[in-house]
Parts: structure tokens; C-alpha cells; sequence
């Protein structure tokens, strides 16, 4: 299982059973831990509905108690060409 | 100019802080997450000596540096001055320096430059290589760019900038930045490059000499490579990048070389910042697109962390904002004594001594400073008469209490720039960079007779005999005191 991380505003923006469009970072041990993906996906606060863990933490660093479930559906690629 | 020696590189300074006893050297392992970034926190906390943590888990090879300049002993020793030498007489040093003749940079070749020893590219290239820290829990991402300096040119003027501007690691590519739209670099984006839909070359250069430092995050209009050369006595060695046309500083630990995008944003933020809070919230900023990456064999990472003072952003600051707003006074004709921010203060007030030879001088300082280049990072401005010293707190305070009239010596002007990092600021001036500002003058009005309108000062300097005063002090461990330490 997979964790991963998001930084929200408002709690409103992880709505459930819609597809979402977020960044979120990895907390899986190593090197790449709290590195980012862009994502499209779909989140729930049942913990066994998704594959993954989602921890979420509001717009000033605050580690909300809210726990989730992730399931990522592919990442998104916004990076423009040029600079792949 | 005497000979000033100096610490020209990371290593050299770490060596004469370990000497002076100034630095710690930590040999058991240290956690990037959170551990090495909380053992800096306390040490700024605390105003202890600077960690120099010589094992990083997940790391081998690699070292960090904390809190490199946040007292001013350490900024002694980057001076090549006496550690124990007092802020004045710092101060007085950085301005001779600063005051003399600029010093050209040398290009070296690329062999003889330590930052070369090895070098990431292409399918290589991968920020998770190098040992990036997460400074504070809860922080936004992992920050490379916390003691540094973001090299960049202008593509028709040539300027060259060497900007201390914070960098988070967004993924192993690509770095994101809250670069301010009033900084140099924020000027050369929106003048140039965005409008262009251009790519802006830079380097991120980490680890660099003490004096190196310093000039990144100086407020000097100086060039900063020549700036270098004035406060160490000799030209700054740099090497050209392996990616484009910019030149580094050769004795850096890590260089990161790539383009700021015109075209493409990540976010970036929350991160502790140098006023003691995390304000500004998470948003899409200046991205930054990694090509390349060198860096030395044992390279050590510099780490600031921002928080609650003292830090290296407030100390150093603090330093150069003050004597830089010196020298504009100055330059201006201003009778002033001396100007001084207190750490504390997280740089947001000035303190400036004058002799107040003629009404509205306090005023005419505040209007000056606040539109400055200098303006957008502090926002009180207290000016004092010549008798009060500037450096003593107590004194000012004094004078600020007794002295400033509430509705004639408080003067705020509304609508200024400001930066998005001000706790006080509503949501909307921080969006913007809307600031306000204020001047409390505290100085006697010239218009008041001094004979019979000006309170005398009832202290033992001022309302004592010569004489008396000095019986005084001369029996002063005879009446059964202890001495009084200077
Ligand atoms: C530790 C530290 C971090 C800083 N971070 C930023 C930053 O993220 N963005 C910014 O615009 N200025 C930042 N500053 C302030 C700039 O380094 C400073 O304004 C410097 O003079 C930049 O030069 P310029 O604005 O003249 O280009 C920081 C300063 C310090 C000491």
C-alpha cells in the first residue's frame, strides 16, 4: 500500500466518488519521499473502498486528523515538452 | 585596503568556527526528515554554535551545515574578524569594505574547480541524489534552497544577480520558488523573460564561501560577484556552468543548473519563514526545470532554517538592510549617526539615529527608506535624536515611550509595496504585496524652545557633574558593589 500527501485549503476539495485532479506527494521511506505527482484520482473516506492512504494537511502545514483512501488513476502530465 | 583573510569557501569557514569553537562537529547519523532541520531550529534558538552534521541517513558522502551565520560571532569570523568583535565595529568593517573599490571576478577552467568533481546529467540528473532536507514538519516539500544563491543574467543588459531565493524540490526535476515580484530576479522575469514566453537560464549555487552569502542576500545594488571581491579583499573565483553561459562560484559544494519556465508552474509552499510563521500558503510559483547537477566529492549542504528568531535571514538581514539604508541617508546628505534593526524585529523596523537639525527629518528618513529598494521588507521606521544609543534597546524603547507623540509622531503611509510574508497583513494585501507602513518620531520638535519646552533627561550620564560621575565610578567597588562589566 502506498501512502501519499495532500495540501488543501478547504476539505471541500476532496470530494468523493469524483474524479479529482490533485498533487500529491509520496511519504513511502527513501529517497524520493515527499516528492510530487500530479494526479487524476479518486478518493474516499471509507479506508478500504481504495488501494492507498491519502494524509492531508491544510494550507499552513496543519496535519489534519481526516484519513483517506486513494486510488490514483493516472498521473497527469502537464510538463510541457520542451522541457522533458 | 589591509589584507583581509577571510574564509574563502564553506570548508575554510567550517574549519575556523570549529577552531573558535563556534561550530559542532556531529558525527552520529542524522535524519534529513525533520531531525537535521530541528537540531538547526534549537541551535538558532538557543544561539548555540552551528551544527556541522557529518553523517546523513540515506546519504554516505554527504554532509549538511546548519545555521552558518546566525550570530554574530560566526559573522565575525566571515569577515575574517576577531569573533568576539562587537556589532558596531562589525557594522564599521562592512561598510569599509563595502564603500571601496569593486573587485572583478576571475573565470577559472573547469578543472581546477572543486564544483566539478562530479557531474549529473541527462538521465542522471535527480534531486533525491542529493541530501535535500525537510526543514520544518509540515512544510510544503523537501528545500534545497535554503542558504544559497540563484545565479541569473539579463539576456540585453548582461547583469548578472545572485539572489538568495527559496527553492522546494517538487520532483526529482523540478524545484519551485517564492521569488518576489520586487526582487531583481522577480524584475527580470516580468520585464523579460515571461513576456517573451522565454526560458530564464539559472544556477542554484549551495555551499557557498560565507562572503558568498552574504552578497546573495544583500540588498547592495553592488553586483554580487564584485560585491564577493570587496568583502573578502579578492576576486571571486567562478566557473562557467555545464548547461549554459553562467558562471558559478568554483568553490560551491552543489551547483543546479537548468531554466526557470515561462510556461509551466508547480506549487510550492508552506515553509517557515523568517518572520517566526508560515504565512505564506501553498500556491503555483516560479518553477524552476533541473538540466544538471555537479558537486563536490563530501559535499556539505548549507541549511538555514527560519523560524522563531534568531536565524541567519534575521541576523544577516537585519545587518545589511540597516547599513545599506546607512549609506542611502548618507548618500543623501542625512546627518544620521547610525541606523540598526534588531534581529528580532525579524527585520521589520529600522531604527536610525539623527541629529535633528530641521523639522520633518524624520519624516523625510521614513520616506526614503520606505521607497527604497530596500522599502518592501520592513515597515516601522523609529527615528532617534544623536544622544540615544541606537544599539541599546532599552534606551530606545525609552525614547520611543516618552518621546513620540501619538498623534503627531506617528505617521502612516497606506497602499505601499509590502511582501506577501507580513503575519499582520490581511489575506488580500499578502496576495498582492500591498504593504503599509509607519514613522514613529521620536525626536524633540525643533520648534520647541530646548531650554524651556525639552524635558532634560534625568540620567546619571546626563544630569550629573563631570566630576561627580567620575567619583563615582572610581569608588563604585568601594561602596561595595561588584565591578560592572562593559
Ligand atoms: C534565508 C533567506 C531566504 C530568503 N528567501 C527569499 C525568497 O524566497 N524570495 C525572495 O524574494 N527573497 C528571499 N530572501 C531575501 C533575498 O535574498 C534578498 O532580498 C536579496 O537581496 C535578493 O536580492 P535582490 O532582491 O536584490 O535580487 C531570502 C533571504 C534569506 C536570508
Amino acid at each position: 500500500m502506498n501512502q501519499w500527501e495532500v495540501f488543501v485549503m478547504d476539505m471541500a476539495e476532496l470530494a468523493e466518488g469524483k474524479d479529482l485532479a490533485l498533487s500529491i506527494r509520496t511519504l513511502n521511506p527513501g529517497r524520493h519521499k515527499y516528492t510530487y505527482k500530479h494526479v487524476r484520482c479518486q478518493v474516499s473516506t471509507d479506508l478500504d473502498k481504495h488501494p492507498d492512504r491519502l494524509q492531508v494537511r491544510m494550507g499552513r502545514g496543519q496535519l489534519s486528523t481526516a484519513k483517506f483512501s486513494i486510488q490514483v488513476i493516472e498521473e497527469i502530465r502537464r510538463l510541457p515538452p520542451q522541457y522533458a | 585596503m589591509s589584507k583581509i583573510s577571510a574564509p574563502r569557501s564553506n570548508r575554510e569557514f567550517i574549519e575556523a568556527c570549529v577552531q573558535a569553537g563556534d561550530a559542532v562537529r556531529i558525527k552520529q547519523e542524522v535524519d534529513w526528515e525533520n531531525e537535521a532541520g530541528a537540531i538547526v531550529r534549537r541551535a538558532c534558538e538557543l544561539g548555540a554554535a552551528a551544527p556541522f552534521m557529518e553523517k546523513i541517513k540515506d546519504y554516505p558522502g554527504f554532509s549538511y551545515f546548519g545555521a552558518p551565520l546566525s550570530t554574530y560571532r560566526r559573522m565575525a569570523i566571515s569577515l575574517g574578524m576577531d569573533p568576539a568583535s562587537s556589532l558596531p565595529e562589525i557594522g564599521k568593517e562592512y561598510l569599509k569594505r563595502t564603500n571601496s573599490e569593486p573587485i572583478a571576478p576571475v573565470v577559472i577552467d573547469r578543472k581546477d574547480a572543486p564544483c566539478k568533481e562530479n557531474i549529473l546529467m541527462g538521465a542522471d540528473v535527480d534531486l533525491c541524489k542529493l541530501p535535500v532536507p525537510l526543514v520544518h514538519d509540515g512544510d510544503g516539500g523537501r528545500y534545497v534552497g535554503t542558504w544559497h544563491a540563484v545565479v541569473t543574467k539579463h539576456p540585453v543588459r548582461g547583469d548578472v544577480n545572485w539572489g538568495m531565493y527559496r527553492q522546494m524540490m517538487f520532483d526529482s526535476r523540478t524545484m519551485s520558488g517564492a521569488v518576489f515580484p520586487f526582487s531583481d530576479l522577480g524584475k527580470q522575469l516580468t520585464e523579460y523573460y515571461l513576456p517573451r514566453g522565454l526560458s530564464c537560464p539559472f544556477a542554484t549555487a549551495i555551499g557557498l564561501s560565507p562572503l558568498a552569502a552574504m552578497a546573495a542576500c544583500a540588498p547592495s545594488p553592488i553586483p554580487e560577484p564584485e560585491l564577493v571581491g570587496m568583502l573578502s579583499g579578492e576576486p571571486a573565483r567562478l566557473v562557467k556552468c555545464e548547461t549554459n553561459d553562467l558562471e558559478v562560484p568554483a568553490d560551491a559544494e552543489i551547483i543546479i543548473e537548468g531554466e526557470i519556465c515561462p510556461d509551466y508552474k508547480v506549487e510550492e509552499g508552506p515553509f517557515g519563514e523568517y518572520t517566526g510563521y508560515r504565512t505564506s500558503p501553498r500556491d503555483f510559483r516560479v518553477t524552476f526545470r533541473v538540466n544538471c547537477i555537479t558537486y563536490r566529492n563530501n559535499a556539505t549542504m548549507t541549511i538555514s532554517n527560519m523560524g522563531v528568531p534568531q536565524d541567519e535571514g534575521q541576523l544577516l538581514r537585519s545587518f545589511s538592510l540597516g547599513l545599506e539604508l546607512e549609506k542611502l541617508l548618507r548618500s543623501q546628505g542625512i546627518p544620521v549617526t547610525g541606523v540598526y534593526m534588531h534581529p528580532r524585529s525579524t527585520h521589520h523596523m529600522m531604527i536610525v539615529g539623527v541629529k535633528p537639525s530641521y523639522s520633518g527629518i524624520a519624516q523625510q528618513i521614513g520616506q526614503l527608506a520606505f521607497g527604497s529598494k530596500l522599502g518592501p521588507w520592513f515597515h516601522m521606521v523609529m527615528v532617534v535624536d544623536d544622544q540615544t544609543d541606537i544599539y541599546n534597546w532599552d534606551e530606545v524603547y525609552h525614547a520611543f515611550c516618552t518621546r513620540c507623540h501619538p498623534e503627531n509622531g506617528i505617521h502612516v503611509y497606506r497602499n505601499t509595496t509590502g511582501t506577501p510574508l507580513y503575519p499582520f497583513a490581511t489575506p488580500q494585501e499578502r496576495k498582492y504585496s500591498i504593504g503599509s507602513k509607519v514613522v514613529f518620531d521620536c525626536l524633540w520638535p525643533v520648534d520647541w524652545d530646548k531650554v524651556n519646552d525639552v524635558p532634560t533627561l534625568v540620567s546619571f550620564k546626563n544630569v550629573y557633574p563631570q566630576d561627580i560621575q567620575d567619583r563615582v565610578l572610581a569608588n563604585w567597588t568601594a561602596y561595595g558593589y561588584p565591578e560592572v562589566k562593559k
